[in-house]
């Protein structure tokens, strides 16, 4: 007897439970217009889609108040969807569910994710199911409903059966057929790479045989010879003569000290440094022509010369500029 | 000794140098090149323009050196028994034979000033340039020793009528040609306008100190001061560089405007003129303080030894002192040294 009186209870509970949530938004009436705003955002293409694959929408309700959401409403994950009683074979795979309070409304931020589980020899329609929210008036307790629109895509096959003439299976639900470009990318890379090298070349030649202007001097090169000197007064003869021949590169004529003037004309830079200019003509004087003369480069002359030389190539490089000509403009 | 000896002459030619700028404004390379002849023991042509300051440029030295001082003015009927003696009537009516310029001073004629020298005709230059190389002269069944004489002469540059140019072998005697021009400083000009000191050039000559330097002295001395400074090897080097480059300028890459290069020079500087550029940079070197040469004691003295040396083509010879300027410059910007 309470076997029977259980199966009774069950059989009442089934039969009402099912029909009556399906029955329930068909005979809810719809929300008022203007009380609930919609925004979507859908997946980016509407073909190409294939068993297995997930499409995500999201979308952004705004509902004005008294009008409350009824959270139970929302889809349920894994819920068999239908269509004309049929199963459509796309069931929701995940729920994302944000709330935002406003003063005057309630901002629902939904993501849904659904995922295809149904295919065909060749492509068919698919959607993404329109969705029933339950809205309840807080203040008459009247429950209302609101449809999310549904969304039209198309199931691609995984493979194709027999033999298809492309051009007569040019249908819109097939996703475009995309040519292998991977010769056009590698030669797109080796155009470019060779583009850039020849623009470094084009750099190297304008910068006059160097990787930047203004670098690659004449004092430059004499700077690296003077750091490997030797300490010997053979060594110091070799590194005062290449200052002199930079100096004269520099100025375009034979520097002496009695032609400085013409140098800081050409130069105004160089003005800058006229004190260590004297001092080097007077340790050049000592090397070359009176040994009994004195210098006041102290007891390292090759190391005073290669510090000489550094703000010369500064100078060259116009990192020390003429502070009068800066001032005047 | 010997520095002390250099020393104490240094002092005495820079005494000389203030001396003479005192009376002579404005002019401080001339008197400072003047300053180098007399200690090489060169003789000068001057070049300028008329009422510069030549003569009492020479003047000042004079007093300043000691010694006699004569002088001459070159014309087209000037012969050359005109330096040696002149005759004239005496009052007791019969001839007499005076000692000319040169032999007026004797032995101690320091400073022959030869004006105008392109006047005279080429006969004079011949016996001036004997006497300037040998510092010689036979006269009156004798022989005259000039050994301090140096002789200065002035070209007159402007005018080229009834004038005998001095040749280049001629030119190639004198140690240097020294331009004097007129100072371009306002107040010295003002100065030489208004000044009533520079009205009487006796009254100014005196206020020279005499006899700074002792002109009997000046040859020794002179060879002391080419003994004690040394010319380094790279020194030497670029003396000789120097020298080529006035030979074959295009070798060194050298130009002048408006000129080509490969028919201008006929002849470059002598043996005789780069011997006499390193005598009188020696000396600038002495001058200096300095116990070597430099290449700056040679840039000193270079234009006005070198510069008259130079035997240009005769279609440039009209320009050329604008062109040897510009082209011992260009020499100068070229040759490197070391």
């Amino acid at each position: 007897m309470t076997q029977l009186i259980k199966l009774y209870l069950l059989a009442i509970v089934l039969s009402v439970s099912i029909p009556a949530h399906a029955l329930e938004y068909e005979t809810l009436p719809d929300i008022k217009e203007g009380v609930v705003s919609i925004q979507l955002q859908e997946p980016e293409r509407t073909v190409g889609y294939t068993v297995g694959d997930i499409l995500t929408r999201h979308i952004t309700l705004n509902i004005k108040k008294p009008y409350l959401l009824i959270d139970e409403s929302l889809p349920i994950i894994g819920y068999e969807r239908r269509y004309k009683g049929q199963l459509i074979g796309i069931d929701l795979s995940n729920i994302k569910h944000i709330k935002k309070e406003g003063d005057n409304s309630v901002e629902h931020d939904l993501t849904l994710s659904y995922q295809v589980f149904t295919n065909n020899v060749v492509a068919k329609n698919g959607a993404l199911p329109a969705e029933y929210l339950r809205i309840i008036n807080t203040k008459t307790k009247e429950i209302v409903r609101y449809r999310i629109p549904s969304w039209d895509f198309a199931i691609s096959p995984l493979s194709i059966f027999g033999a298809v003439k492309v051009e007569s299976d040019m249908t819109g639900y097939r996703g475009p057929l995309l040519l292998d470009n991977s010769d056009e990318k590698q030669r797109l890379k080796i155009f470019l790479s060779i583009l850039g090298l020849s623009l470094l070349g084009l750099l190297y030649m304008l910068g006059k045989h160097t990787w930047l202007p203004k670098m690659g001097g004449p004092f430059a090169k004499t700077y690296r010879l003077i750091r490997k000197s030797p300490n010997t007064p053979q060594g110091l003869q070799d590194a005062v003569s290449s200052m002199h021949t930079s100096l004269n590169k520099t100025a375009g004529f034979s520097l002496f000290n009695g032609n400085l003037n013409q140098l800081f004309e050409q130069k105004p830079a160089f003005k800058q440094i006229e004190s260590e200019i004297n001092q080097f003509f007077g340790l050049s004087r000592q090397v070359f022509f009176e040994p009994n003369a004195k210098h006041t480069v102290g007891d390292t002359p090759i190391q005073w010369l290669a510090q000489f030389c550094r703000r010369c190539r500064d100078c060259e490089r116009g990192l020390i500029t003429d502070k009068q000509n800066v001032n005047k403009a | 000794m010997s520095d002390r000896l250099l020393a104490d002459w240094r002092q005495h030619a820079l005494t000389l140098e203030t001396e003479v700028n005192k009376v002579v404004v404005g002019q401080h390379n001339p008197v400072r090149l003047i300053t180098i002849a007399i200690f090489a023991r060169g003789h000068v042509l001057l070049e300028g323009d008329v009422g510069v300051g030549k003569t009492t440029l020479l003047r000042a030295f004079t007093r300043g050196i000691g010694g006699g001082y004569q002088r001459i003015e070159g014309t087209i009927d000037l012969m050359p028994n005109d330096l040696v003696y002149h005759t004239y009537l005496g009052e007791d009516g019969k001839p007499h034979v005076s000692a000319g310029p040169l032999l007026m001073s004797g032995e101690n004629l320091s400073v022959f000033f030869f004006n105008e020298i392109n006047r005279a005709r080429p006969q004079v230059h011949s016996l001036l340039l004997r006497v300037m190389a040998e510092r010689t002269l036979s006269a009156f069944n004798k022989e005259h020793t000039f050994p301090h004489m140096i002789v200065f002469a002035d070209r007159n540059q402007v005018e080229k009528e009834e004038t005998f140019e001095i040749p280049s072998a001629a030119r190639d005697r004198f140690m240097m040609e020294i331009p004097i021009v007129v100072p371009n400083d306002d107040d010295i000009m003002s100065g030489l306008m208004f000044d009533t000191r520079f009205h009487n050039v006796d009254a100014l000559i005196d206020t020279v100190k005499p006899d700074v330097l002792k002109f009997d002295e000046l040859n020794a001395f002179s060879g002391v001061i080419q003994k004690s400074v040394e010319a380094s090897k790279t020194l030497e080097k670029y003396a000789l560089n120097l020298w080529k480059a006035t030979r074959k300028p295009t070798d060194f890459g050298v130009k002048v405007t408006n000129v080509d290069m490969n028919r201008l020079v006929l002849a470059g500087a002598s043996p005789r003129g780069m011997s006499m550029m390193l005598r009188a940079a020696r000396v600038n070197a002495w001058l200096n303080e300095r116990t070597a040469i430099t290449p700056e004691d040679i840039h000193a003295v270079f234009h006005e030894t070198v510069a008259h040396r130079l035997v240009f083509s005769p279609v440039y010879e009209m320009r050329r002192t604008e062109i040897a300027r510009e082209m011992l410059s260009n020499i100068i910007n070229a040759v490197a040294a070391p």
